[in-house]
């Protein structure tokens, strides 16, 4: 987070004109450009359906570009399948729905991709695990199904699992809003945790506070198109365009 | 709730009674009416009969077929199961080429009539097919040991070849439902788990491997368990070409014997001792994960 400062900027994800179409259920992107350092961590806003999932989604594959190009960690988001599995490999997502696997227990949910993907033996990848889930106050829950585990939990697990694949990025799809109100800050502190650590972070979110507290820049959007940007700070204390203004009094 | 119920034990009553009824009209038709010489004591010889020469019991007509249809039931459960589930895979996978293939084999196989596709099999397969591959010279030329191990896992080796056939059979025929039930399946994963492994970086087939496949299967086993009764069931039809399971040693019993009532009802005990628990079983598997779910 703010501490990247004086450090040279090493552009890690690089996206340039890319447009998504509709029709589809999906909102979609128009002319989206956009630009993100090692250590930043960048806030992306807007009101529902303005496209900041679809954004967040095309950037690991999971949405396809109609045009336009992602370049992550210095890999093209191309055509070819091993590009896209290459950068899915170096950036974590925290979905809004934790999307945890159901028929294991934490700690394989959070081993499978590194045996898997990190050909780690079984015992490194839970020597890993283990860190992971001291870190996000989960330990003595290893052993328990995701069923058995309430909504913050659930979420928490989820970020040691993207944490497992040793990101360079990670991207996090409004994870605490399908949360109760008093779980939402057990997950927002694990996140505040990874900003200070230095992570990368791209972030869809709709608590101001939390975006206010831990990012460096915010872009704000609607109708797929980038509306304003610019340093927190200013952002939230001068906001420039008369849309953005409006936004945020209706939130704040 | 409650009144409901009360209200239908009334109902309950007057078709017990009707049920009681018919069955006493039914019996009493048959004891007086139906002019049957009813001879049940010689059916337990037909289950099992004293070998003379190595003075031991050994297993007769009927529970040979029972044994029979147990083990053509087995293979080509097995076997169906292979089947459908590549076929599900290849129906859910991105290749349109095999979806359409997978489509094509589905389609084909629940609109034909199973006794159509015995006799195209059997003459095919059997015939044409097993020539080309020799076994049955395979068979006769195998030593003595090889051919009791045929006869322990399939039937006796003079008909291997027909037998082959029947399983080959049933198990396409029963393959193309399996591959409707894995497909609904693997369909009925939610998308996000798909998302979830991808992010990941998983593989499409580590995806299958570890997070699709294992919660689909976990959906399907009730009715995957349901088709394979089905299919115990449907082996009857094999007697056609001369396979000598249960159905086929009941009409060859009956012939022979014309104790028609005895020899079916014997048979459909039989049936039923073999499906019956299967059937149970079906119903724990589903109030478990019915329970699982919640």
């Amino acid at each position: 987070m703010k501490s990247a400062e004086g450090k040279r900027k090493e552009l890690i994800i690089d996206v340039r004109h890319i447009n998504k179409i509709f029709p589809g259920p999906i909102p979609a992107l128009v002319d989206f450009s956009a630009r993100v350092d090692r250590g930043e961590v960048l806030v992306v806003i807007g009101p529902s359906g303005s496209g900041k999932s679809t954004f967040l989604r095309c950037l690991n594959g999971l949405e396809e570009i109609d045009s336009g190009t992602i370049i992550v960690d210095s890999i093209p988001l191309d055509d070819d399948e091993k590009h896209r599995l290459e950068i899915r490999r170096e950036v974590g997502m925290v979905f809004q729905s934790f999307n945890l696997f159901p028929h294991m227990n934490v700690a394989d949910n959070i081993g499978l991709a590194q045996r898997l993907v990190r050909k780690k033996n079984r015992k490194d990848a839970l020597v890993t695990t283990m860190d992971l889930l001291h870190k996000v106050g989960m330990a003595e829950k290893a052993n328990a199904y995701p069923a058995e585990l309430s909504g913050g939990q659930q979420q928490r697990v989820a970020i040691a699992r993207a944490l497992a694949m040793n990101p360079r990025v990670m991207l996090f799809d409004e994870a605490t809003s399908a949360l109760d109100p008093e779980m939402i800050g057990e997950v927002l502190e694990v996140m505040m945790n990874l900003a200070r650590e230095g992570m990368t972070m791209v972030v869809v979110t709709h608590e101001m506070g939390f975006a206010r507290e831990v990012s460096d820049r915010i872009i704000f959007m609607e109708h797929g198109r980038i509306i304003e940007q610019g340093e927190t700070e200013n952002f939230f204390l001068a906001p420039e365009q008369e849309r953005t203004r409006r936004f945020l009094d209706q939130i704040l | 709730m409650i009144r409901t119920r009360r209200s239908s034990v009334q109902l309950d009553a007057a078709l017990l009674t009707l049920l009681f009824g018919a069955i006493g009209f039914i019996g009493y038709r048959v004891t007086v009416g139906l002019h049957y010489n009813w001879n049940w004591a010689v059916i337990p010889q037909y289950i099992f009969r004293y070998d003379e020469e190595s003075g031991r019991w050994v297993a007769n007509y009927l529970l040979q077929g029972l044994l029979t249809t147990i083990r053509l039931s087995l293979w080509s459960g097995m076997l169906a199961l292979l089947f459908g589930l590549f076929m599900a895979l290849a129906r859910t996978g991105r290749s349109l080429f095999w979806r359409m293939v997978s489509r094509s084999y589905v389609e084909l196989m629940r609109n034909l009539p199973p006794l159509v596709l015995i006799f195209i099999f059997y003459f095919f397969l059997a015939d044409q097919l097993a020539l080309l591959l020799g076994i049955d010279d395979l068979v006769r030329n195998s030593g003595e040991r090889l051919q009791s191990v045929i006869g322990l896992l399939f039937c006796k080796p003079e008909q291997l070849s027909a037998f082959l056939a029947a399983v080959v059979t049933l198990a396409v025929f029963e393959g193309a439902y399996i591959t409707e039930i894995i497909r609904a399946g693997i369909q009925g994963v939610e998308r996000q788990q798909w998302e979830a492994s991808h992010a990941l970086g998983l593989t499409r087939l580590h995806a299958l491997r570890y997070i699709i496949l294992p919660q689909a299967m976990r959906q399907v086993l009730p009715p995957l368990a349901g088709q394979f009764i089905s299919l115990i069931k449907d082996s009857a039809i094999v007697s056609i070409i001369s396979i000598q399971e249960l159905s086929y040693q009941g009409t060859q019993l009956m012939a022979s014997t014309y104790l028609t009532i005895e020899v079916w009802v014997t048979i459909a005990l039989m049936y039923l001792l073999l499906t019956f628990p299967a059937s149970m079983g079906v119903g724990w598997l589903e109030k478990k994960f019915a329970r699982g779910r919640a």
